[in-house]
């Protein structure tokens, strides 16, 4: 029998079409590359020339938001209290759910209620946020209203709750997934030692995944910090510094969705503060996302041998 | 459960026809033996022949395994380790574990020695039961200073004898101990080997090991397990040098059948 060839016309044509897979990938990469370059120049150019006119210190500490005023005012407090606000308490009511939810589907649930609470949580995910906005307004806050007569239509608690719920399915599927990537070993561990169940998730399963389960918090509030639509429709976008969760507030999200109905016109200093807000966003975002990321990579190996 | 009293050599568990089968594996076949009072008994065969299957019965811990069937039954000085009115939390104080992957918790080694006591309720002098049991594990002396220290620092070996002294803080009948060797080098299990020495005869001891070599220098008595099956049981001197079955043969030479 005749030796196989290990060249020719065939291995040309494959090496070319590996080529040309190579690079039709690398293309798909430079668009979002692009994308992001160009997102980040519009960005930078607007918010460097708000800059140029506006000093940062007195942006980042005056505590009057009225860009659009006879004498404007630039003082981005009252909208980063606002979005802190609106982050900070979604999480406290998405975390113990989340968490508990978490840990039921890790530790206790049975092959059907784990498949079908998976199920719900990937449906809770794909809610549109303008239905929680609907139903922020239309359920959350007229039942709030019943409780305390005295809170606002346009209230911080009702964004809270209806965000929180949006973020449940994340800090649902990342605190499991640090749950998950705790060695079964280390629970064997605990209950051969004779502690009850309880006592090893408390003691032993949650702390092990502690860092991952405050990444799935971190990552879950960027994306609370992020959103506009339930927070437009509950709160209201009314500018004021205050922390009263009866009352409405705007979030730096709420304030770009002006910029849509198109009263600031193009090269003003109204027009580049959209982008100045922005910016502010852009980083905050980010940093919380890049401290969830960090969190976890730094919890993968806590747990290991 | 109360302590049982009985002489040396007399069986402190017995298993009888135990079998243990995952969904649709069987694990275990029909294992009968008898593990004395303070005695090193090693559990030796190929990789997935039921050793650490058989331990695992001991403690009651594979019914934490989903899909779990175990069949037959375990005495426990006496007493039925799967009658109804057993408590399998009970069981597992009372014949400790150590498994083959360091399981150091993420706490101090303080900590973790005093998990098991403060779980079962202890209310006597955590301080000296904590040294106690790292004095009997050999590893007071490395840490004596730095009990605040994360165990998650400690080295592989230390690790893994802080695991054997968080057993032995709860002052168990049996220490169970699934390869715990395995994953060190030839000077921590050395070390280790001698701080099995030292415990016995204070405790029962019976090891899973896939080192034929560890069993014989290590243990009163061998049983030589097979795809589930219990092939050969007796003293450790006798099955080494004169095997009564061919298997057995086989894997003490190391060649294959």
């Amino acid at each position: 029998m005749m030796p196989r060839s290990v060249s020719g016309a065939g291995t040309a044509s494959r090496a070319m079409g590996e080529r040309l897979v190579a690079h039709g990938l690398l293309a798909c990469t430079v668009v979002a590359v692009v994308a992001l370059a160009a997102v980040l120049a519009v960005l930078v150019r607007e918010a460097g020339l708000f800059f140029a006119d506006v000093s940062p210190w007195r942006f980042l500490t005056e505590i009057t938001w009225a860009p659009a005023a006879a004498e404007p005012r630039f003082g981005v407090l009252p909208l980063l209290v606002g979005t802190a606000q609106v982050a900070a308490g979604a999480a406290v009511f998405a975390l113990p759910v989340g968490l508990m939810t978490a840990v039921y589907l890790h530790q206790y649930a049975g092959g059907r209620t784990a498949r079908l609470l998976n199920g719900v949580t990937a449906l809770m995910a794909g809610v549109p946020t303008v239905v929680y906005g609907l139903f922020a307004l239309h359920f959350v806050t007229p039942t709030l209203r019943v409780l305390w007569p005295g809170i606002e239509a346009f209230n911080a608690l009702s964004a809270c709750m209806v965000v929180g719920l949006m973020i449940l399915p994340t800090v649902t599927v990342l605190s499991r997934e640090a749950l998950e990537s705790v060695p079964a070993p280390l629970l064997d561990a605990g209950l051969a030692l004779g502690a009850p169940k309880g006592r090893v998730v408390t003691r032993v399963l949650l702390p092990a995944a502690s860092g991952g389960v405050l990444a799935a918090v971190l990552i879950a509030m960027a994306r609370a910090v992020g959103e506009t639509m339930i927070v437009t429709l509950a709160a209201g976008n009314e500018s004021r510094l205050t922390w009263s969760p009866f009352e409405g507030l705007q979030t730096l999200t709420a304030f770009l969705t002006q910029l849509g109905m198109g009263d600031a016109a193009t090269g003003t200093r109204e027009f580049q503060a959209f982008f100045a807000v922005g910016a502010v966003l852009f980083v905050g975002t980010y940093g919380i996302h890049m401290a969830g990321r960090m969190l976890v990579s730094r919890s993968v190996g806590r747990t290991g041998p | 459960m109360s302590r049982p009293a009985a002489p040396a050599d007399a069986p402190v568990l017995t298993a009888e026809r135990l079998s243990v089968r995952f969904g649709r594996h069987i694990a275990l076949k029909d294992v009968s033996l008898s593990i004395p009072r303070g005695r090193i008994v090693s559990i030796i065969g190929p990789s997935g022949c039921g050793k650490t299957t058989l331990l695992r019965c001991f403690s009651r811990m594979n019914e934490l395994v989903s899909g779990a069937r175990t069949r037959g039954k375990v005495h426990f000085a006496g007493m039925d380790l799967y009658g109804p009115d057993i408590d399998p939390v009970e069981v597992r104080r009372r014949i400790g574990m150590v498994f083959q992957k360091t399981t150091p918790f993420p706490k101090s080694v303080f900590d973790n020695i005093a998990f098991g006591p403060r779980a079962s309720g202890f209310t006597g002098d955590l301080q000296g039961l904590v040294e106690e049991a790292l004095t009997d594990a050999g590893l007071w002396s490395e840490v004596a200073d730095e009990l605040d220290t994360p165990a998650l620092e400690l080295s592989a070996g230390q690790k893994q004898r802080l695991c054997i002294a968080r057993t032995l803080a709860l002052k168990p009948d049996v220490l169970l101990l699934d390869e715990p060797t395995s994953a060190l080098d030839p000077e921590a299990t050395a070390r280790i080997e001698s701080i099995i020495r030292a415990l016995s005869p204070r405790y029962t001891i019976v090891i899973a090991t896939y080192n034929r070599w560890q069993a014989a220098r290590l243990s009163d008595m061998t049983a030589f397990l097979d795809r589930g099956e219990l092939l050969e049981y007796g003293l450790t001197e006798t099955l080494f040098t004169n095997p009564r079955e061919a298997r057995t043969e086989s894997y003490l030479t190391g060649r294959t059948q």
